[in-house]
């Protein structure tokens, strides 16, 4: 157990020098990044412990991944693979519960802790040849496997939406529809292999804007939803609305933009702090939008019409 | 009609292609052969525009990556997506939107399952029938026969054969002689990165039957079974 951990260190710290990021620069601004978050979370809104038990699962979930489980299986038993496990979501949940406790919401941290241990003793990944429907089926690639892999995430926000309504609170309503912004974002930050973006025949700016109509239609089809909702109720706030889901489909186009700027490898640390920045002050998007646009054209050039 | 000339790949001080000069015609299917590490696949990237090189590659239709089907060894294919979305996927990539994957299935494949769930030679199925299923003037199959049942190579020799009557070019690459034997017009052995011998039709026994003697030489004797 103690040669996993020690692995799983030395690949993590592999990772981050290879992204140009000394490790241990990478977990002092890990630490930071993560105290200034929870403080303007909890400062701005109500739903942070939410956010971070949510936060917590999405980084958790991942780790239920049938070869990885499969993997662990094999090599360390049954035993020893529980032990494992449960140690490892109870490692990555140490931040949250911090935070969770100090703002005292225990009940939120019991349910974290709770979900953390389910998910590390239950395998959740069975052997069924059925597949999860989803409305993506003309233009199926990231929407259709990102639906698949956060399907828990929409019965969530449409549920915040209805007590949005219910309970006449349009901030909660605006947060279920920014919440379905930031699970549609996490869809492009992994570059898919090269073989995906060849077979394209386009040019690299066709490409790119194929991408961007196809993010348009998948978010408009699932924020309708509650976007409908929300001005069927809020209907002398639809200029807010509005105003909130342009935004949120401009930082969606940004992040989408940074793939492609960093394309074909992952997004390294300036990169991923010019897109951080994007998110929490939208309207740094006019300097990041253009700049990510420009790089991504590049990157793709080598790839969609390759000039030797 | 397919040209390189003077094709030259590095990877750092490792020469894996030298001054390669050939011609693939339309209408014509095409063997490429070669050890492991000859550089086989290396080649077919660098005609696919995956690598960059030194050299002229260029096809009566550019740029040749958009009129090019390239079946991978082992393709690689996402854990949520189902067999008919793969294909509907490739079909997008070329602007083939109203195909009819279902009456297309000639491999009998359980479309809607996830085709990471697929077996090996499923998965090889999926990805020529995606490619087929483009309409592409060119096509590049490494190692189509592997991991495919024998059913399975039937058909996938009569779809090779169908391809060549269209007037497509076709480039395989195989470790299963008897299969290039059946679907080829030409054979080109390539050893260490350059293309050393080519075959017609009527020498392909001779080819496989020196193949054999150069690959196996002494080495089973050596080996002391007992």
């Amino acid at each position: 157990m103690k040669a996993y951990f020690a692995l799983q260190y030395k690949m993590t710290n592999r990772k981050l020098r290879a992204a140009g990021v000394h490790p241990l620069l990478a977990y002092t601004l890990g630490v930071l990044v993560f105290v200034v978050l929870a403080l303007y979370l909890f400062q701005k809104t109500s739903f942070a412990k939410y956010l971070f038990v949510l936060g917590y699962l999405s980084i958790v979930f991942p780790l239920t991944a049938k070869d990885r489980s499969d993997f662990l299986h094999t090599v360390f038993g049954d035993q020893e693979n529980r032990r494992i496990r449960v140690l490892e979501n109870g490692i990555l949940s140490l931040p949250f519960v911090v935070v969770l406790a100090i703002k005292g919401a225990f009940w939120e941290l019991s349910v974290l802790l709770l979900l953390g241990f389910v998910l590390a003793i239950f395998s959740f990944h069975g052997s069924t040849n059925l597949s999860i429907p989803t409305p993506f089926a003309k233009q199926p690639f990231e929407f259709t496997v990102g639906f698949r892999k956060t399907f828990f995430i929409f019965p969530i926000a449409y549920g915040l939406t209805i007590i949005a309504l219910s309970v006449d609170n349009l901030n909660l309503g605006i947060f279920s529809m920014l919440l379905l912004f930031l699970t549609a974002m996490n869809y492009y930050l992994k570059p898919e292999p090269q073989y995906y973006v060849w077979i394209h025949s386009h040019t690299p700016n066709a490409f790119l804007f194929y991408k961007i109509r196809v993010a348009t239609k998948n978010m408009l089809l699932l924020c309708s939803p509650i976007l409908l909702g929300l001005l069927a109720f809020y209907p002398s706030n639809y200029g807010l609305l509005l105003l909130f889901f342009m935004a949120g489909l401009l930082l969606l186009c940004t992040v989408i933009m940074a793939k492609y700027a960093a394309y074909p490898r992952e997004l390294n640390l300036p990169e991923t702090i010019l897109l951080a920045l994007s998110i929490v002050l939208p309207p740094f998007v006019i300097f990041t939008l253009p700049f990510f646009y420009g790089k991504a054209l590049k990157q793709l050039n080598s790839i969609l019409h390759d000039k030797h | 009609m397919i040209n390189i000339s003077g094709l030259s790949k590095r990877y750092g001080r490792n020469v894996v292609l030298k001054d390669i000069n050939l011609s693939f015609e339309q209408g014509k299917v095409y063997g490429i052969v070669g050890e492991n590490g000859a550089g086989k696949t290396t080649l077919f990237r660098c005609i696919a525009d995956l690598e960059r090189y030194a050299g002229i590659i260029t096809a009566d239709r550019m740029p040749l990556k958009n009129h090019l089907g390239l079946l991978l060894t082992e393709p690689f294919f996402f854990s949520k997506i189902t067999g008919a979305e793969y294909i509907q996927l490739l079909c997008n990539a070329r602007h083939k939107t109203s195909v009819d994957i279902a009456a297309k299935n000639i491999f009998d494949l359980p479309l809607h399952q996830y085709a990471s769930t697929y077996s090996t030679g499923m998965k090889k199925k999926l990805a020529f029938t995606a490619i087929l299923l483009q309409e592409n003037d060119y096509y590049i199959l490494d190692e189509p026969f592997n991991g495919v049942d024998i059913q399975s190579n039937i058909i996938l020799t009569e779809i090779i054969l169908k391809l060549k009557a269209l007037n497509k070019i076709v480039l395989i690459s195989s470790h299963i002689f008897s299969t290039l034997q059946e679907t080829c017009d030409e054979i080109h052995l390539l050893r260490k990165g350059e293309p050393i011998k080519s075959v017609q039709q009527a020498d392909f026994e001779a080819l496989a039957a020196e193949m054999r003697a150069v690959t196996v030489g002494n080495r089973v004797e050596e080996l002391g079974l007992r």
